[in-house]
């Protein structure tokens, strides 16, 4: 049996035309929705996600406001960039793109951007609400996953979902969203490490299987059972000489044996990836109609 | 052959010897004693011998500790009111509110108030937070005596399966962060999941923290098995925890016991987070 192919620009696409409606509804009572973003330097793959941001939010006809710093700029500075937007009122959403040169303190920025426009859902105090399943916005990525799987059909209420890969950005955050008493979730979650002796042994196990470790194929064939919904999180860059780049993207999933054995698979690239630029923009929509309630 | 038993007062000895000798010789140093306050709303039996556990305790060991005992009937607004002041009280190092809350009081919104410095119960989000990286933040205390449990059987974590049963706020789901912290496997389930015995008998470190009496059975265990019991109730009187301990302890290779298992180290790292915050304070002036 050949997987059905759960396509990230599909549901990215559905998600946005949600979106657009809904900035439009917003708009007419006064409300216009913005994001702020902070680059510092000009790392080629920050600076590309920036413009795709920067795109999506125009699509959707959402405010946006991209600062652009020198990398050598101090943290002083950039922590006065953050408290400009905080306290202004077209943004409701900001997002320091990482990674940051070593001289600034990750920490000490996100913990400076107001929780309510914390869009990127990484501040401490919405991770923890996260965990205590209060309402506040999800980390992207994982936030995106919950998101193909639910809307694949795939709801995960019930279900074994093993998550390989316990990194600060999917693994954990993912396990508190799907561990909870809620709406597409309430799963039995496990998760698993590249430490583990016998991850197979894991894997095997799962309804839904989620990889996230950021190994190129680590996920193969006998490692899926029949039947079971596949993940993939992992974006890695492997050498290609065929490609004009010298190389090509590929998961953390052997994606063309494990499509014959699973029932659903997401694609990489065009799986999990569209997702997460859209769950940004749809947490900007969000921190918008909570500022304006508050 | 029986399981070796994991005693609270045993796991606790050696930090409360580490702690009496810190605070002996801060005192002789400045004359300062670390604050605890707690806080207590309405007479819930459970909650009062666990306060009251609390202050004689934390008394002994030269804590400062003073018990707010407030009627049922407060309003949140005298309740927040008093948590900012202890906020602003210099001589307050750590806050605990009991819970449960009566329900006309938002515990979410009391948990917020306390100054996240003073949160020595890590029960602020901003605590709970901090869990998801390796930031430093307060830990929940059960969770905290849950983890020194484990430690005192001296069998590494690393690459191991652990299985927590019960989802909770204040311990399954900050519990399932450290263990991953601690390189675990892990799967979190609730009492309602399917294949649960199956679950559970691949754990090498069972937690059941379900509030469910006896629940977990012999046959759930895996032989060797760390199996820690983080359940407390009254059953004709009597307290007993989420494993049936008398059987379930002729196949494990540790066992906590209830009452006399988690209880007591949880004042203990309490405690030990309220120093903390204490030597902070000196540290900052």
């Amino acid at each position: 049996m050949a997987a059905k192919v759960i396509s990230g620009k599909e549901v990215a696409a559905e998600i946005r035309k949600e979106l657009t409606v809904q900035v439009a509804e917003l708009k007419e009572k006064g409300i216009v929705p913005g994001l702020g973003v902070v680059l510092v330097g000009e790392d080629p793959a920050s600076v590309s996600y920036v413009t795709s941001k920067a795109k999506g939010c125009q699509e959707i006809g959402m405010f946006e406001e991209t600062v652009k710093l020198a990398k050598d700029t101090a943290e002083e500075d950039v922590l006065k960039v953050i408290d400009r937007m905080n306290h202004d009122p077209k943004i409701s959403g900001i997002l320091v793109q990482l990674p940051l040169p070593a001289h600034i303190s990750v920490e000490k920025v996100i913990g400076f951007i107001s929780p309510e426009k914390d869009v990127d859902g990484f501040h401490p105090v919405n991770l923890g609400k996260l965990l205590r399943g209060e309402e506040c916005p999800l980390p992207c990525t994982p936030h995106g996953v919950k998101q193909l799987l639910v809307r694949s059909g795939n709801d995960p209420a019930g279900k074994h979902v093993v998550i390989c890969g316990r990194s600060n950005i999917v693994g954990k955050p993912l396990a508190a969203i799907l561990m909870q008493k809620a709406a597409g979730a309430n799963a039995v979650v496990t998760v698993v490490h590249t430490g583990a002796k016998d991850i197979k042994h894991y894997t095997l196990q799962a309804d839904i299987l989620v990889a996230a470790m950021g190994i190129p194929h680590a996920i193969t064939a006998d490692m899926v059972k029949e039947g079971t919904v596949v993940v993939d999180v992992g974006v890695n860059r492997v050498p290609d000489d065929t490609k004009k780049s010298g190389f090509r993207l590929a998961g953390d999933v052997d994606y063309e044996p494990i499509a014959e054995k699973a029932s659903f698979i997401t694609p990489v690239p065009g799986g999990v990836g569209p997702m997460t630029v859209t769950m940004l923009l749809y947490n900007t929509v969000e921190a918008a109609i909570r500022l304006n309630q508050a | 052959m029986p399981a070796k038993l994991i005693k609270g007062d045993k796991v606790a000895a050696h930090l409360y010897e580490e702690m009496a000798a810190e605070l002996k010789d801060i005192y002789e140093d400045t004359g300062l004693m670390p604050g605890l306050a707690v806080i207590i709303v309405g007479e819930d039996p459970a909650s009062l011998s666990y306060v009251t556990n609390i202050e004689k305790r934390s008394k002994q060991l030269g804590f400062d500790v003073v018990v707010h005992r407030l009627t049922v009937d407060v309003s949140e607004g005298d309740l927040l009111q008093l948590i900012d002041e202890l906020n602003y009280n210099d001589d307050v190092h750590g806050i605990m509110v009991q819970l449960p809350l009566p329900e006309h009081i938002n515990p979410h919104v009391v948990q917020e108030t306390v100054d996240p410095e003073k949160d020595v119960d890590g029960a602020h989000p901003i605590n709970m937070g901090k869990l998801f990286s390796d930031e430093k933040g307060y830990i929940p205390s059960t969770v905290h005596s849950v983890m020194q449990m484990i430690e005192f059987t001296r069998q590494p974590l690393y690459g191991k399966k652990a299985v927590l049963i019960g989802r909770s706020n204040i311990v399954g789901k900050p519990l399932s962060l450290l263990m991953l912290r601690r390189n675990a496997s892990l799967t979190i389930c609730h009492s309602y999941t399917e294949d649960l015995p199956e679950i559970c008998r691949e754990a090498d470190v069972l937690i059941a923290a379900t509030g469910k009496p006896g629940f977990v059975k012999e046959d759930w265990v895996k032989p060797g098995a760390i199996v820690i019991d983080v359940g407390v109730s009254q059953v004709d009187g009597k307290l007993v925890g989420d494993v049936d301990f008398a059987a379930v302890k002729n196949t494990a290779g540790w066992i906590s016991p209830v009452p006399g298992g988690v209880g007591p180290i949880t004042i203990t790292m309490l405690k030990w987070s309220t120093l903390e915050a204490f030597k902070k304070s000196i540290a900052a002036g």
